[in-house]
């Protein structure tokens, strides 16, 4: 590159001499534009961009692009790129007291040290990404969208409170999709796959393993589409009519194809698993029993679902035994998760004892089973947005026609509960008036994503969201009118501690206190949906990256406040709070205990809340497994349980172990300890 | 009467089937080099006792999940008080379970004849031969009647009961499994236990690989020929 000739003048004739370019050679500066190209110095271009992207006046951006030309023809350079000349114009707007201009005009986008780490080292922060240029793809696109998100989506107060700490948007990198969604199959039986802007459209499947392939297609649709869950409602009564006739083998091979298609989906674009959660009922629903059922090739079989219980049986024992399985060397699946409702007429179903053992050899084997508990008239139609379907009359008649069946929760924001009380300082009105305050914080969150992704689903076809904005059933694929808005909780544990000085489960009067709190978000949320017309329903907010943010920030805002309360490793800076509204982990009291306690939270907490019961390296009996479940369901209000148990990972040959083992019985290596399944939703 | 020196609140794994609470009695007539419980054994005085009207006042809170309390050791039964014990336990409504090593029949045969246990977990810890007797349970002259006796007891008296063994290499071979199985042929159910050397009393098992997972499923099949139900704990 030829070196800019200093022409020892720099007024306005060099500058016209310039823009006429009448003499080329003293003129050599070049700009590399985002655009892959290298031009020539044009200081129009500065005034254009400002012009476009802008309210600045025409005068204005004529001063500013002649200022931004005259100090670069100051500098001994011979290019210069458009993003550094970004912010040299960015600097001088400043200069000229045009902050306004500046945000219109800003920049997003990454430093190459941080490019260079993202690309290069492991994505930490989450667990279920791994490395790989589809990943980096996305970490980095992440990186740009969340930037976005604060400066464009959200008003400063909303974006500020987020930075400070004070609330947690979710998922700020996937701004532009709603967060999760539950759905039904009957969807993909009924419609087959047809999905916009796709090469081809498949029409409904004739055979069972082409359905189950269409909805694993249509769920890596959806992850594309949404932040987090994707969950499947009924999955193995509205797969029965598919399955008659077929023979165990046959079935137990479906339930194979299924599991392994969701697990390995980590090799597709972004290189993340798809979050999937599978709702399976050993009974046929109440709500569906009616239900005129779809068939193969899409056509009503001109039975119910009631009549197709001995095929959704077959096929959830199938399941059951490749979850036991594992994969090939003998570790557990995390994705898809098994849901399984267990509800008062669960008890009454024949083989329903039996298969409760089933499912509980598993969950002490390998951990996978969520049981969910429906109790009375209740039914949970989707884990992830968990709304709980009451089984009213109109809701009867929704599920006459189960495609219909799509809900999603838009967004999720959580409240830093411990911040809540360094702010009160032991004063309880103010306590809960600044929870108020951050959950009315939180509505205008919902608010303006609400607005942004109306704006996208708006633009139809042709938009970013054409997908979610298909109307292949005479309406929106996206029901907007049945999204809820989470408000999720953290540290709650530690915010009674720091209020009262003690932990929850140091005294009835903290625990109480705890249910109080709850018990108050619980009902500012009502007064939300009546203000704001939103339904936000409190969920346990999972994501530990969340935790570990809210905790730093604390320690760097309420340096004295939170020591005090802080859980984890200060030396090591592996700091944390509690999760949502759970006890401390490590607080001495039994399983018994933690489930009834957990559980008093748990109707106050309508779209999600979970108690997990660490197993370890203990393997009980399935019968005593069961016997555990049946009274959690009978004695507790708890929503769900899960088991947790411990594994080893050779480290040599990759066989994989439930317990702690010193040597591998397959290559005789010693072994390290390697895999515990990751219970909570990273999101 | 005895001091109680170690309370579980919830196990799932010390009676199949059932949600228990767990209470350690101290001291033993045996001294077994794989016993995990070594401390209750040794140095009692070194753990805190756990006042019984903090345990009751736990079950009677939890009776809707608790089905049962397991009473383990050291030895329990080397008290004579023991029955009452167990007569409070039954009293808050809960079924009653002994683990014992079968040394002391007469006070086994007692409880079960005044409806104050529910179920024996017995160990048999090695084929019913005096010299391997004593070495596994690390003592000499080791009361092998005595052991016969209780095994009779519950092989004919009608409680339910299981038989179990604790696999350690180098003081006992899989082929002593299978001998003390034929000891109590005819019985309902016998459970083979992975030996956990990390715990041990002896330190010199610490360094013990323990028996493979499918040695052990391999004895419980040859077991099979003696007793009905042969299950495989601890793998």
């Amino acid at each position: 590159m030829i070196r800019m000739k200093d022409t020892g003048f720099r007024g306005k004739e060099g500058l016209a001499q310039q823009k006429t370019k009448e003499d080329a050679t003293d003129m050599t500066l070049f700009v590399r534009t985002s655009g892959e190209e290298i031009l020539e110095w044009d200081k129009k271009r500065i005034y254009d961009a400002l012009t476009r992207e802008t309210d600045i006046s025409d005068d204005a951006a004529s001063i500013i692009a002649r200022e931004v030309e005259k100090m670069v023809l100051n500098l001994e350079i011979s290019n210069i790129t458009a993003p550094l000349l970004r912010e040299l114009t960015n600097a001088k707007l400043i200069e000229y007291g045009l902050e306004n201009i500046r945000r219109q005009h800003t920049r997003l986008g990454v430093p190459i040290y941080d490019a260079r780490e993202i690309i290069v080292s492991h994505n930490k922060e989450n667990a279920n990404v791994p490395h790989g240029p589809e990943a980096t793809n996305l970490t980095l696109a992440e990186n740009i969208k969340k930037e976005y998100a604060l400066m464009e989506v959200f008003s400063p107060e909303v974006a500020d409170a987020h930075m400070r700490g004070d609330i947690h948007l979710h998922d700020l990198g996937m701004v532009d999709r709603p967060y999760c969604s539950g759905q039904s199959i009957e969807y993909v039986k009924k419609f087959g796959l047809n999905l916009p802007n796709a090469l081809s459209i498949a029409r409904p499947a004739k055979h069972p393993e082409v359905l189950i392939e269409h909805v694993v297609k249509f769920s890596a649709a959806l992850q594309g589409h949404f932040a987090g869950a994707i969950g499947w409602d009924a999955f193995n009564t509205f797969l029965a009519p598919y399955l008659v006739g077929l023979d165990e083998r046959r079935v137990k091979q479906l339930a194979q194809i299924l599991v392994y298609e969701f697990a390995q989906q980590a090799v597709a674009r972004g290189g993340q698993s798809i979050f999937s959660d599978l709702n399976l009922y050993w009974e046929c629903p109440k709500h569906f029993e009616n239900v005129e059922a779809i068939g193969p090739g899409g056509q009503y079989t001109g039975k119910t679902y009631a009549d197709y219980m001995p095929e959704a049986r077959g096929f959830l024992n199938a399941l059951v035994d490749v979850y036991m399985e594992g994969d090939a060397q003998g570790r557990p699946f995390f994705f898809p998760k098994p849901n399984v409702h267990i509800t008062d007429k669960f008890f009454k179903e024949e083989g329903s004892e039996e298969f409760l053992l089933h499912l509980s050899r598993l969950a002490a084997d390998k951990g996978n089973t969520y049981f969910v508990f429906d109790r009375g008239d209740t039914a949970k139609i989707s884990e992830c947005c968990r709304l709980a379907f009451q089984l009213r009359p109109s809701d009867l008649e929704d599920a006459k026609q189960p495609w219909k069946m799509r809900y999603s929760a838009m967004q999720n924001v959580t409240i830093n509960l411990p911040r809540v009380a360094y702010d009160a300082g032991g004063d309880e009105s103010k306590l809960f008036e600044t929870i108020y305050d951050r959950i009315e914080l939180a509505a205008k969150a919902h608010l303006q994503k609400k607005k942004f992704i109306s704006h996208l689903l708006g633009l139809g076809k042709r938009g970013p969201l054409s997908l979610l904005a298909m109307e292949t059933d005479g309406e929106p694929y996206y029901r907007l009118h049945r999204a809820s808005f989470l408000l999720g909780m953290l540290g709650l544990n530690e915010m009674v501690q720091s209020h009262t000085g003690e932990e929850m489960h140091e005294s009835e009067d903290a625990y109480m206190f705890g249910l109080k709190t709850i018990a108050f978000m619980r009902k500012a949320t009502v007064d939300m949906e009546d203000i704001y017309g939103i339904h936000m329903p409190l969920e346990q907010t999972p994501a530990e990256s969340t935790a570990y943010r809210m905790a730093k920030l604390d320690m760097k805002y309420y340096p004295m406040q939170s020591s005090a309360v802080m859980k984890g490793n200060r030396a090591t800076g592996e700091i944390y709070y509690t999760n949502s509204t759970y006890m401390n982990v490590s607080a001495p009291i039994s399983a018994i205990e933690r489930v009834k306690k957990d559980g008093k939270f748990h109707p106050l907490i309508e779209a999600g809340a979970l108690s997990h019961i660490w197993l370890g390296e203990s393997k009980p009996p399935a019968e005593s497994i069961a016997n555990f479940v049946k009274k959690t369901f009978r004695h507790t209000q708890n929503a769900q349980i899960a088991f947790s148990p411990e594994f080893t990972s050779c480290l040599v040959c990759g066989r994989t172990y439930r317990g702690l083992k010193d040597v591998c019985e397959n290559c005789a290596s010693a072994v390290l300890p390697g895999v515990t399944p990751i219970k909570n939703k990273e999101r | 009467m005895f001091e109680i020196k170690g309370f579980i609140e919830t196990s799932l794994i010390d009676w199949d089937g059932m949600i228990t609470a767990v209470i350690f009695l101290p001291r033993c007539n045996l001294a077994c080099p794989m016993c995990h419980n070594y401390g209750l054994v040794k140095n009692p005085e070194k753990y805190e006792s756990a006042p019984f009207e903090k345990i009751e006042c736990y079950l009677k809170a939890n009776r809707d999940f608790i089905d049962g309390v397991v009473v383990t050791g050291g030895e329990p039964t080397i008290y004579k008080h023991l029955p009452e014990l167990c007569k409070k336990l039954k009293d808050l409504g809960m079924l009653v379970k002994l683990d014992t090593n079968g040394t002391m029949p007469d006070i086994i045969e007692k409880l079960y004849s005044e409806g104050l246990i529910d179920y024996v977990a017995m160990d048999v810890k090695t084929s019913l031969e005096q010299d391997k007797y004593d070495l596994v349970c690390g003592i000499e002259g080791v009361d092998l009647d005595g052991i016969k006796r209780t095994i009779d007891f519950l092989l004919h008296s009608g409680i339910d009961y299981e038989f179990r063994t604790t696999v350690v290499p180098t003081i006992m071979e899989l082929g002593d499994v299978v001998k003390a199985a034929s000891c109590i042929a005819g019985a309902k159910k016998y459970v083979i236990q992975q030996f956990k050397p990390e715990n041990a009393w002896d330190k010199r098992l610490k360094g013990v690989r323990p028996y493979f997972a499918k040695e052990l499923l391999g004895a419980a099949e040859e077991c099979r020929k003696y007793v009905g139900t042969v299950a495989v704990r601890g793998i």
